[in-house]
């Protein structure tokens, strides 16, 4: 008789600290069965079952919807019906504790004793009339901390206690008016909330705009597809995966006082179809011919499409594409994705005009403006040379749309005249069928 | 000295357990000529009928030690040719699975060891832990007339003489000490030696083995049943070489010897007898050598495991204590050695009512007279002992009165405590415990001052630990009665009068780790540090003291991180402390170079992602004054602490 095991929130991305339970599969005291899904989490990037090690009767100590920690014990498996059905006082160390754990160190939540000052701090103090008063609550009051009071330093030096790592998704809850109805965040847009305002709340993005001409673009790229016909997105990765290793600090990010640059080149693209939006990798992008890079889109999307993504499908990009184009969308901002310095987005072909619009927001910590528009510039460059005929229209698939005589059997020297034809498609017609004869 | 021998009066049996041992010998040097051994071999070719006498005479429960002319003495105690031979040709089935080979042997209570002198001290201990047992078994220490000038024999037989311990010292003697001849090295009589420190003697030689036979039984008897120590004295002859090569003695000599040798007269005048026995153990030598070379070498995996790092795991905050920390010692060790009879307490000067210089044994022979041996002044012999109680299943506790007299028992430590498990094929373990007081700021000057920590980490298989006044010592030696390797225990001399957490500063949180031997870290009390401070031992009290005073004065918020096991240094904790302050400061009572603070830096800086700036405070290499001026300067004091932090981290 006795506990069996104990079912810990585990850590499936190192930057998810805290998952939330979406599924609770048995009711307390249920007996369960050694691989028998008991519970399921949903993450940042994908969902994660949960089963049972051994045989025995669960208890759970969590709720559907709720958020816990890596590490905390959610679920208890018993040997014995009756603990599973009585154990609902979780062990102690479950207990939310009155301190904050950092590091095994305990923090106190807040100071009642004296203040102790440096002879550094005394002197500056003395100098800018500043009272003792000012520092109540602190145990200790050097030099940089009078200076941050003072606005001299820029960064304070204010001590990372439990609250600095309230800088998260939460923000202060307000009181819900009569007239609205409070929807409760998920947990996965929670987490985007807070990978995104990693970047975004410094304030430090900005977004460059290009266009593409794509007169002609897919005469080529659709011989050299085998699925994804009409569909930029594989050629997209595939250059930008090959200009990221010429601009390196396009593929790293942020942190602290350095930048990391990531050695591989991970392209992770943006999909959202009915099952939320997820960023779905192609590793080292830079090393797969076009047609791998084509497989690997089609095969990423139906594993998502099916929910049988894995972590590491989700994790580890180091540079964020986002393709809007099936959307008619004429251009938009994009955000920087935590832990990249920088992401592509692309916007719908405009038809009548033949071009579309690239965007690119940066983390301006990482970079400056002049190398994304670099960048971008080359980018274009590449795609636009995938035109046929260096822009011109290959005359040899030219066909009237009402006789079939072809651009090339047209002995009039005129050529043939772009129309819409009574179905509203773009089409071209020759001399003869225009004319009427 | 051409005598015949009369056939009917040969002992037959005597004579093939001498053939057999000489085969085996003749047989490693002919397969180290060829290139089939490693390392070297001392044979005993004409000594072997000491071996007989004594290790052949010995019962089961009895033990031999022995030295690097073995083989003889472990082929007449074990009869495992078998396990020898693989053993010198390096296979995992050897006696010690190749790691020992010819002069480190270990099977069924047989020892050898390379070290000469050494031995007699740990075969005193497993002689005396038998005594103490009851277990009417005697030992046997074989040494040369080389090992005569080594220091710890006398100490040993000072003291098996006077706590009456049933040891037999065997000393054979070849007249050679290595090239040496006797006449060059060895003052005095050798008999003279054993005789002053009022042990009984006997006398032999190899050349009657029957006479020798029979005494030897004789002193054994004695050793046994009177419990006492002896002495015996075997003249003999080696034929060969010392090793291998490195013999210069006159040839006419050793031909004279060869002649005499009693199983070459054997030879001479029974020819087709000596064929006959020579012919058996010969084809059965053989036969072991050919299913020997065949077989697989230990692997490395079997014989060294990474040891896991020190984790940093629960804390909890620190209660202080009442008591003085030579209270709280002195309580263990009384409690422990009521309840454990394995404990044993030795030292000098440590009989109550004195209880040693420093009083942490007080009472503890009234408590167990029978536990608790007060030594005369010799730390080989005191350690020497303590190693040999430890092999043979007791728990010694070893006091060495000053720290800087730890260097007299360095041998011991180092080349015995430190080697036997791995060496003997981690068949015995020696769960010694040393203790010694260091530190100075007391006035006692040059030798009785000094912090010599540093020689005591990075010895293989030993911890080394520094006590503090922020834990229970208690709980600290609860962890060390608990190893089953070596721990040398520095213990501090200005600390043994503090109470534990006695002057807690109110802007600090102290806490310390669940370990078994605990990590005390200081910490401002909210605000985050901004410098990582490593000391331990006295340092730790008297920098704890001052943690204000360095804030007042550097701005700097210091944490201190105190480690307990110094040999193995809390990389994690301090690491984890430094990354985020960026600063570390190691203080240490010994001098800087190769100190604690070089290892420390080295390590932290091996494995740290970030750039930490790092500083070692140490006391100045010099022989601590007594004058108290210079004592002050040449230890670390908190003046210079103060200004070394000032100037390196502002």
């Amino acid at each position: 008789m006795g506990l069996l095991q104990e079912i810990k929130v585990p850590l499936i991305a190192v930057n998810d600290t805290s998952l939330t339970v979406v599924e609770i599969s048995h009711a307390n005291g249920d007996h369960v069965q050694k691989g028998t899904t008991v519970m399921v989490f949903e993450t940042s990037k994908t969902t994660y079952n949960v089963e049972a090690e051994v045989d025995g009767f669960i208890n759970y100590l969590c709720e559907v919807g709720s958020d816990y920690e890596v590490n905390d014990i959610v679920a208890r498996i018993f040997s014995g019906k009756e603990e599973a059905d009585t154990a609902t006082i979780p062990p102690a160390e479950l207990q939310p504790p009155a301190v904050h754990h950092q590091n095994g160190q305990t923090i106190a939540a807040a100071w009642t004793g004296i203040t102790i000052f440096s002879n550094g701090a005394k002197k500056l103090m003395e100098e800018s009339k500043l009272n003792t008063e000012a520092f109540a609550g602190r145990d200790f009051v050097n030099l940089t901390d009078v200076e941050s009071l003072l606005g001299i330093r820029k960064t304070p030096a204010a001590p990372k206690t439990a609250a600095a790592k309230q800088v998260s998704a939460k923000e202060q809850e307000l009181p819900v008016p009569a007239n609205s109805t409070k929807v409760k965040l998920t947990g996965s847009k929670k987490r985007e909330i807070e990978y995104l305002g990693k970047v975004q709340s410094t304030g430090l993005t900005s977004t460059i705009n290009t266009h593409v001409e794509t007169d002609g673009i897919f005469i080529h790229i659709n011989n050299a597809l085998a699925v994804l016909k009409n569909s930029l997105l594989p050629v997209i990765v595939y250059e930008t995966s090959r200009l990221l290793k010429i601009y390196p600090l396009l593929n790293g990010y942020f942190s602290g006082d350095s930048i990391i640059l990531y050695n591989d080149v991970n392209i992770g693209f943006a999909i959202d179809i009915d099952k939320g939006l997820k960023v779905l990798n192609v590793r080292n992008a830079d090393t797969k011919q076009l047609s791998i890079i084509e497989n690997e889109i089609v095969d990423l999307s139906t594993k998502y499409l099916d929910d049988k993504l894995a972590v590491e499908e989700l994790t580890e990009i180091s540079f964020t594409i986002t393709d809007l184009s099936g959307e008619d969308v004429s251009f938009f901002r994009p955000l920087v994705n935590m832990q990249n310095s920088a992401i592509l987005g692309v916007s719908s072909i405009d038809q009548k005009l033949q071009r579309l619009y690239l965007s690119m927001s940066f983390d301006h910590r990482v970079t400056e403006g002049k190398l994304v528009a670099q960048f971008l510039k080359d980018l274009k460059n590449r795609l636009e040379s995938y035109r046929g005929n260096g822009g011109k229209t290959l005359t040899s698939t030219i066909t009237c749309f009402k006789c079939a005589k072809r651009l090339s059997e047209d002995l009039s020297d005129t050529g043939f005249a772009k129309v819409l034809t009574p179905s509203g498609e773009e089409a071209y017609i020759c001399q003869s069928c225009f004319k009427g004869f | 000295m051409n005598n015949t021998l009369n056939f009917n009066d040969v002992n037959h049996k005597l004579l093939k357990t001498a053939l057999r041992i000489r085969t085996v010998e003749e047989k490693f040097l002919q397969l180290f000529s060829e290139g089939k051994l490693n390392g070297t071999v001392h044979t005993c070719v004409g000594q072997e009928f000491s071996a007989i006498a004594f290790a052949g005479q010995l019962k089961k429960r009895d033990f031999i030690f022995s030295n690097h002319r073995c083989h003889g003495h472990y082929i007449a105690f074990t009869g495992d040719v078998r396990g020898l031979l693989a053993e010198l040709l390096g296979k995992k089935s050897g006696t010690c699975g190749g790691i020992g080979s010819s002069q480190h042997l270990c099977h069924n209570n047989f020892y050898s060891n390379g070290i000469q002198g050494g031995i007699v001290p740990v075969a005193a201990g497993y002689a005396l832990a038998n005594k103490l047992k009851k277990a009417n078994a005697v030992g046997v220490v074989f040494i040369g007339d080389g090992t005569l000038g080594e220091g710890a024999l006398y100490e040993t037989m000072n003291i098996i003489s006077k706590w009456e311990i049933p040891l037999l010292i065997v000393c054979e003697n070849n007249f050679y000490a290595q090239s040496t001849a006797q006449k060059t090295n060895l003052a005095g009589d050798i008999l003279s030696r054993p005789e002053a420190f009022g042990i009984k003697t006997w006398k032999g030689d190899t050349w009657n083995p029957d006479q020798l036979m029979k005494t030897a039984a004789e002193a054994i008897d004695y050793v046994r049943e009177g419990v006492k120590p002896g002495f015996f004295l075997v003249e003999t002859y080696r034929l060969n070489a010392h090793s291998k090569g490195d013999d210069d003695r006159d040839t006419e000599e050793v031909k004279a010897y060869t002649e005499r040798d009693y199983i070459n007269q054997f030879k001479r005048d029974s020819l087709s007898y000596y064929n006959n026995y020579h012919g058996t153990i010969t084809e059965e030598i053989d036969g072991l050598v050919t299913e020997i070379l065949a077989e697989e070498e230990l692997p490395i995996q079997d014989y060294f495991e990474v040891q896991d790092e020190v984790k940093n795991d629960r804390w909890q905050q620190i209660e202080p204590i009442a008591k003085r920390q030579v209270e709280l010692l002195n309580q263990f060790f009384k409690e422990q050695i009521v309840n454990d009879d394995r404990m044993v307490f030795l030292g000098e000067d440590i009989l109550s009512p004195y209880g040693g210089a420093f009083k942490v044994a007080r009472d503890l022979s009234f408590l167990k007279p029978d536990r608790v041996f007060s030594t005369p002044i010799s730390e080989a012999a005191i350690t020497g002992i303590a190693n040999g109680l430890a092999l043979n299943g007791l728990k010694p506790i070893a006091e060495i009165m000053f720290g800087d007299f730890i260097t007299l028992a360095f041998d011991q430590i180092v080349n015995h405590a430190s080697k036997f498990h791995h060496m003997f094929n981690k068949k015995i373990k020696c769960p010694v415990v040393v203790r010694t007081p260091m530190g100075g700021n007391r006035g006692y000057g040059p030798t009785h001052s000094q912090t010599l920590d540093k020689f005591l980490i990075g010895i293989d298989n030993v911890k080394t630990v520094a006590l503090n006044t922020f834990i229970d010592p208690g709980i600290v030696y609860k962890s060390i009665y608990r190893e089953e390797h070596p721990v040398v225990v520095i213990e501090n001399k200005v600390d043994y009068g503090k109470k534990i957490l006695h002057n807690a500063l109110k802007n600090y949180r102290y806490e310390r780790s669940e370990s078994d031997f605990p990590v005390v870290r200081i910490s401002p009390a909210i605000s985050e540090p901004t410098l990582t401070i490593v000391a331990y031992g006295g340092m730790a009290d008297m920098v704890a003291g001052i943690l204000e005073q360095i804030f007042i004065e550097t701005d700097h918020k210091a944490e201190l991180i105190v480690p307990t096991l110094i040999s193995q240094l809390p990389i994690d904790v301090i690491k984890e402390s430094a990354s985020r302050t960026g600063s570390l400061v190691v203080i240490e009572e010994g001098s800087p170079v190769g100190g604690i603070g070089s290892e420390l830096i080295a390590s932290i800086m091996e494995s740290s992602d970030h750039y930490i700036k790092a500083k070692r405070i140490a006391s100045l290499p010099v022989p601590i004054p007594s004058v108290k001026s210079l004592e002050n300067i040449v230890l670390p004091d908190k003046n210079r602490i103060i200004r070394e932090i000032a100037e390196n981290f502002n």
